[in-house]
């Protein structure tokens, strides 16, 4: 893999959110066909890591560069454009739009009819009514009917079905599996790998340690905006996984009663 | 009769038919004649357009307060320009005014992160100065040659046997319900008006979304102003004045929830028909015009309480 330039590139990146300084000269390289695991404690940036690689947060300082091209501009839509799917960890979905519309929500399939594009309503209840089915939600749920009737393991399993199926280069995953049962996780994950295998970058958040070291290639951890480990997961055991991210919160204990 | 319920227009609806029944059997006779269900109709479309314009902005999760003074503005723009452009360069330049208005505070409220409340009161104060400014407070009016025109034609007086402003209302009327509920755009409006930070995060450009809502609205308070001058062609300086909370009324008794992502333009429609009849009822009963503020203010709140309910019911977090 060092062979290859990586897809993704980030740089001595620094975010401030008003005073607060979230993310801490972060350097980090992902490459394809890569399943890299980002962890950390909560409120570790793992969140504000990634969401400045989908566009959605600039940093303060530090560089971003994606297929050999420095990023100048951040905006969702030049993320989406370039290729990156995000299963965001709090929002994605507008709770007054059926699923077929949050399905294809900034991207929608038009028919035009003397030039003017109208939403090809077909097309959009055909797709996203197989994706739903395919992740096993109720009989009784239409693509029709609106994100807020959902529980919370349906709005994530529409969120991460609309992920692998606009899939691209890079699908991002913040703690995909919370909500879903058991089946769920397990379908999730073998996602994950699929995505791998067919050549794409998968970036995957989770506090589920040894589940985690199952899946990934490449474990990166995070600790109070800081990237503290950057490893193999080959080079070490989930046992010892979990004490490098136990140590890194004493670290933060011992800072603190300083 | 389920997705009609579902529908946020349902409590409209059920307002028009409460409100015919009672004008009916309270005051058969004055409600039902001529004069007073041609002046309804007339001043019910013409707050058509700026009810529809206003639940845009609405369902956006926004507010405009300066619809009262754009149509203002645009009107007398539309008159005082005629001379020197003729009737069609009018109201060419006149809409074109109302949409860099809607244009400025749409800037305003997405690039200065500020309360569409406090930018479109601004709005509302700046066009009425312009409009006394401009005016010099004195009366405009048409000349013979400019009320011949086929552009004062078309928009004023009556097409067919019809008045002009209720066809202009259909057809815009159906051009804008198409564009909110099957484009593209529509999508990413009520997406935006639903959860602005999903909808970014899905690559909508909210920010262009919101300015072409606030230049839809002014757009449409402009034409509705060049339509009621069309008719008769007479300008003052209070053109307008408070027709925003007219519309506003409007807007909410028509379904729009200020919470954003919800409303009907049919509804509003509807809800400016409620607003307009029940001041020409008023009228029609003799009482004090002073007293259509306060049933104006009544029915809306009646309007939102049964709106609130309704959408609690059918599930809605609101
Ligand atoms: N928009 C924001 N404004 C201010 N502070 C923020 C913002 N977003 C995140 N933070 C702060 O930045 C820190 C890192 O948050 P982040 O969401 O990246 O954590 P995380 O590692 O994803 O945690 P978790 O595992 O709980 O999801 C937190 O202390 C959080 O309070
Ligand atoms: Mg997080």
């Amino acid at each position: 893999m060092p062979d290859k330039t990586p897809l993704i590139q980030v740089k001595n990146l620094d975010l401030y959110f008003g005073a607060f300084h979230a993310l801490k000269n972060v350097s980090v390289d992902f490459h394809s066909g890569e399943l890299v695991g980002l962890v950390g404690d909560n409120g570790a940036g793992k969140t504000t890591l990634i969401r400045v690689l989908c566009g959605i947060h600039k940093p303060t300082s530090g560089e971003v560069w994606f297929d050999g091209r420095q990023v100048k501009e951040f905006h969702p839509k030049l993320a989406i454009d370039n290729g990156i799917e995000t299963i965001q960890q709090s929002v994605g979905l507008c709770d007054n739009l059926s699923i077929a519309r949050n399905f294809y929500l900034g991207r929608e399939p038009v028919r035009r009819i003397m030039g003017i594009p109208f939403l090809d309503m077909g097309k959009m209840r055909d797709l996203s009514t197989k994706v739903i089915r395919e992740f096993g939600l109720r009989d009784n749920v239409s693509a029709d009917d609106e994100v807020e009737r959902l529980s919370g393991g349906e709005r994530q399993s529409v969120k991460i079905g609309r992920a692998v199926e606009f899939k691209n280069r890079v699908v991002i995953m913040d703690e995909p599996t919370n909500h879903l049962s058991v089946r769920e996780r397990e379908h999730v994950n073998e996602l994950a790998l699929q995505l791998k295998e067919q050549g794409l970058l998968v970036i995957y958040i989770t506090h589920d340690i040894f589940q985690v070291h199952k899946l990934a290639n490449r474990i990166v951890i995070m600790e109070n905006g800081e990237k503290i480990e950057d490893a193999l997961t080959s080079s070490m055991t989930a046992d010892q996984l979990e004490e490098v991210i136990r140590q890194g919160g004493r670290k933060v204990e011992k800072r603190e009663a300083v | 009769m389920n997705t009609l319920a579902r529908s946020q227009s349902f409590g409209a609806l059920i307002g028009v038919a409460v409100m015919l029944a009672v004008f009916t059997a309270i005051d058969f006779s004055g409600w039902w004649t001529r004069a007073t269900i041609a002046n309804v109709i007339h001043f019910a479309a013409i707050l058509g357009f700026l009810a529809m314009g206003q639940a845009l902005v609405i369902m956006t999760r926004e507010i405009d307060l300066s619809v009262g003074s754009v149509y203002g503005l645009t009107g007398v723009a539309f008159i005082t320009l005629t001379p020197d452009l003729g009737v069609t360069g009018a109201v060419i330049v006149a809409l074109l005014i109302a949409l860099a208005v809607g244009f400025l505070q749409g800037i305003a409220v997405v690039k200065g992160q500020l309360p569409s409340m406090i930018v479109t009161l601004g709005g509302l104060f700046t066009a009425r100065g312009i409009i006394y400014v401009w005016t010099g407070g004195s009366v405009h009016n048409f000349s013979e040659d400019a009320r011949a025109d086929w552009m004062t034609r078309l928009l004023g007086g009556e097409l067919f046997g019809i008045e002009a402003a209720i066809l202009w209302l259909l057809v815009i009327g159906v051009v804008l319900n198409l564009m909110l509920w099957a484009t593209p755009f529509g999508n990413r409006l009520l997406a935006t008006g639903g959860s602005e930070d999903s909808a970014e995060s899905r690559g909508v450009l909210t920010d262009r979304v919101k300015i072409i809502t606030f230049m839809l609205c002014s757009v449409l308070a402009g034409f509705a102003g060049i339509l009621t001058l069309a008719d008769r062609p007479q300008t003052h300086v209070t053109l307008g004045e408070l027709l925003e909370l007219e519309a506003i009324a409007a807007a909410v008794i028509g379904g729009c929830l200020l919470t954003g992502g919800r409303g009907s333009l049919i509804g509003a429609v509807l809800g400016g028909f409620i607003v307009t009849s029940f001041r020409y009822e008023l009228i029609a009963l003799g009482a004090p015009s002073s007293w259509f503020i306060t049933f104006v203010g009544i029915v809306l709140i009646v309007a939102v309480i049964f709106n609130q309910k309704l959408a609690r019911r059918l599930g809605h977090s609101v």
